[in-house]
């Protein structure tokens, strides 16, 4: 505590839509080394309307069955061209897992995600809990893979990292990905909305305070403490892409020259809306894909009208226990 | 539909939006374990407060221009049931009642279950045949909701305080119509005291004929068919004139008073012999100028004559009325102070020939009697004429004309649509129900629509389209624009 002076409470209430739950939940620590460098790029935005693209999936634990649990997907892609945004909104599409059917679910997801087999039965460690998590990453990659290799002289905006080596970012997919895009003169920009990445103790996006927008602050040389599965296939930036407090962490990657990353990110602000530094489609992206409470109780009517469920309410245990005090989420 | 909570005398149901509900139905929520049900109306219907709506509208509301458009992929169509959750609603009601063994009580104080019970509508129909409104002398008053006729009982009526109000051209004179022709169709006498010459041919069909109630409609008009001569009017009615309508001070009456003895006695009471008395009476000459101003003021006014072929008899005309009829008193070209004139005699000599039981009772309909009826008079007409056999009904659009005792006091109320919050506030202190029950239906409610208060629904408040009539109904406002007829 004695050198932190800053902290930010987190909220006891959950939001009513869990995104899919990233990389970036994990905290990784670049250590001080006397090569490494914090270089800032100042950017000159390009308006030459290059399309840009971004695709977000949610996914959403809806309830539970006597032997396996409800959860339903939907994914988005926006896209802007000639100053328009337009949309494709895909679902909901409601799923129930059971330990039975996880195995045939999850292969016919792997089926068309473009991936190849895995080198690992990750089926039989795949626990029912983190099952909407895994289905809706599936579907993510696989609608990134589409974008990617249907679009030319493109920006696609993920949202998240460019950080592989888990089972829903295989370094051999991110990589394939990245390739199939770049063989297009497609540039996948990344954006992570809150970094765990901390550089000598402190947040990455904390080093950009100073800096005029807009601009790049490129991380580099640093070493990593990472697992040796785990594998940053962009190379780091801090990005402060408009005026406002917020910056964000910027993959792009790695095997593009810097001048086509930088020129990317000038395109980026040239060619899109940037609110607090974040570009629009992104966050129409993520506006569509999300559920709402209501959604989550509209989904509910549709299953148990359609499939005749009885809806159970299972009593919260944290509540019964600890009465007002029992605050958290239900596991 | 779900019983969601109850507080107060309020229950709220949750309902989606294939489920009809609208203001003024009636809910039955059974309950199967205590073999009882509770009745309850609509008051309001409102938007549940649904989680994430808030986000789903916005969301939505990009949509709308032509910045972002797309499109959705839904092989599923979950879709219409999130957009039947949007749309969902809560019925806000207010309990009347209980129905137990087919019996309907005002009893409200047992809660049903909210997880057990069955919330369903109850017709009108229903409701009417459980209340029992209409077994004795039904009055045809028009369809409710669900297009099925509504019949009250004319006997609703009989010795009761009724109010018609409404806002202007909502069918207040149309109903009031209605009403006096049925009282006239069960032998009824009514007594009409109308403003604006609207019940003139009530006699006549729409289309010029003569209907069924040609012989019974019998229209008065002061100065003109309706004279009368003053050895007719009782001296403490002419007193109520010239100090009611006339404004006599008190001093001059107590002279007027001397003069009219003088007169009676030497049987020489008519308008020329008092013109003469005034002017040859020994006294100060104010008060003098005083009676002069009142006596012209009586001669001016057309109503009074010398000439016994020009008088009428008001009680021939009762006689004529006394086993179903109206009276019609024509005041459509009569000034303030004539009208004041006519209905002081009128109500005079009504209360004299009740007191006789030359008249059993009879129904007055005063339209706007804030435009002729003195002060003291509403409480007169509502509570001591009401005893001799005077049944009023007030017709009104300014709901604040008549005073809050009188609401109060009110048996039945026949409210009409009202926007203007002040009207409805005023309104809504009516004894026969909740506050919140008529400013929130009454603010809704479309032209020809009434809600029925009091009594003649057993305090159970049904909202009723008003049937049409086929007769000559003359209340339309004239236009100038509409010149298809010449001066």
């Amino acid at each position: 505590m004695k050198n932190s002076k800053l902290f930010q409470p987190y909220t006891t209430t959950q939001p009513a839509s869990t995104a899919t739950q990233t990389l970036e939940e994990t905290t990784h620590l670049l250590t001080e080394s006397s090569q490494a460098k914090l270089k800032s790029i100042p950017l000159k935005p390009i308006r030459d309307e290059t399309p840009i693209i971004a695709v977000d999936v949610s996914s959403m634990k809806i309830g539970e069955t006597d032997i396996g649990i409800l959860c339903a997907i939907r994914a988005a892609v926006v896209w802007k061209q000639k100053h328009q945004y337009r949309y494709l909104r895909l679902g909901p599409f409601p799923f129930h897992i059971t330990e039975e059917n996880k195995n045939e679910v999850y292969h016919l997801f792997r089926q068309y995600s473009f991936l190849e087999q895995p080198t690992l039965d990750y089926t039989s460690t795949l626990s029912l809990i983190y099952a909407p998590t895994r289905l809706g990453a599936l579907l993510e990659r696989w609608l990134q893979m589409s974008i990617a290799a249907q679009t030319r002289k493109s920006l696609i905006l993920w949202d998240g990292s460019l950080t592989a080596g888990t089972q829903d970012a295989p370094v051999a997919v991110i990589s394939h990905l990245l390739e199939t895009a770049r063989n297009r003169s497609n540039i996948v920009l990344a954006f992570t909305k809150i970094t765990r990445l901390r550089l000598l103790g402190y947040r990455l996006t904390d080093y950009i305070g100073k800096c005029t927008p807009p601009c790049l602050l490129e991380i580099n040389g640093y070493p990593m403490n990472l697992s040796k599965a785990i594998q940053f296939l962009g190379n780091i930036y801090v990005a402060k892409l408009s005026e406002g407090n917020c910056s964000f962490r910027l993959d792009i990657d790695f095997r593009l020259p810097q001048e086509r990353a930088v020129e990317a990110a000038q395109r980026l602000i040239g060619n899109e809306v940037l609110l607090q530094s974040y570009p629009e489609t992104l966050r129409l992206a993520h506006i569509y894909s999300t559920f709402t409470a209501n959604e989550v109780i509209g989904i509910q009517r549709f299953l148990a009208q359609t499939h005749q469920l009885r809806i159970v309410t299972r009593p919260n245990m944290r509540r019964l226990l600890f009465g007002p005090f029992g605050k958290g989420p239900e596991s | 539909m779900r019983l969601y909570r109850k507080e107060g005398n309020t229950i709220q149901i949750l309902c989606l939006p294939n489920e009809s509900v609208e203001k003024g139905d009636y809910i039955q929520v059974g309950d199967p374990k205590q073999d009882k049900a509770l009745l309850i109306q609509v008051i309001d219907v409102q938007f549940a407060n649904i989680p994430g709506i808030l986000e789903e509208l916005l969301r939505d509301s990009t949509n709308n221009g032509d910045i972002v458009n797309g499109e959705n992929l839904d092989p599923l169509d979950v879709a219409s049931q999130i957009t039947l959750i949007q749309d969902a609603r809560l019925i806000i009601c207010k309990i009347r009642g209980t129905i137990q063994n087919g019996k309907l009580s005002v009893s409200s104080a047992w809660l049903p279950s909210r997880s057990q019970s069955t919330v369903k509508k109850l017709s009108t129909t229903a409701l009417a045949a459980l209340l029992k409104i209409n077994e004795k002398l039904p009055i045809y008053v028009g369809e409710t909701k669900g297009s099925s006729p509504l019949r009250v009982d004319a006997t609703a009526f009989d010795g009761k305080l009724n109010i018609i109000t409404g806002k202007k051209e909502t069918g207040k004179s149309h109903f009031s119509k209605l009403l006096v022709l049925s009282l006239i169709d069960y032998g009824a006498p009514v007594a009409v005291l109308d403003l604006n010459g609207e019940y003139a041919h009530l006699d006549h069909t729409s289309d010029g004929k003569k209907n069924q109630h040609y012989t019974k409609i019998h229209v008065l008009t002061p100065s003109s068919n309706f004279k009368v001569m003053l050895s007719q009017i009782k001296l403490r009615v002419m007193l109520n004139i010239l100090i009611h309508a006339l404004n006599l001070p008190g001093t001059s009456a107590r002279e007027f008073r001397r003069i009219w003895r003088f007169l009676n006695e030497h049987a020489k009471l008519s308008l020329h012999e008092l013109g003469e008395a005034i002017r040859n009476w020994q006294c100060n000459h104010h008060v003098k100028d005083a009676l002069f101003s009142r006596y012209y003021a009586l001669v001016n006014s057309g109503f009074l004559t010398d000439n016994p072929s020009e008088a009428i008899t008001l009680e021939d005309y009762f006689r004529k009325i006394r086993t179903g009829g109206a009276l019609v008193i024509n005041l459509r070209d009569t000034s303030f102070a004539d009208r004041q004139i006519v209905v002081e005699y009128l109500l005079g000599k009504l209360v004299e020939m009740l007191t006789s039981w030359k008249l059993r009772a009879v129904f007055l309909v005063a339209e706007e009697a804030h435009l002729y009826l003195r002060e003291t008079y509403w409480n007169d007409i509502v509570t001591r004429m009401r005893h001799f056999g005077v049944f009023t009904t007030f017709v009104t659009n300014q709901p604040d004309t008549i005073r809050e005792n009188i609401y109060r006091q009110a048996d039945n109320i026949f409210l009409f649509n009202f926007t203007n919050a002040h009207d409805l506030e005023t309104v809504s202190r009516a004894a026969k129900v909740d506050s919140e029950t008529v400013k929130s239906i009454a603010r809704d409610l479309p032209p020809r629509h009434c809600l029925l208060l009091g009594g003649v629904v057993k305090d159970f408040p049904i909202v009723v389209k008003v049937r049409a009539l086929d007769v000559q109904t003359m209340g339309q406002t004239r236009l100038f624009f509409n010149q298809n007829t010449s001066f």
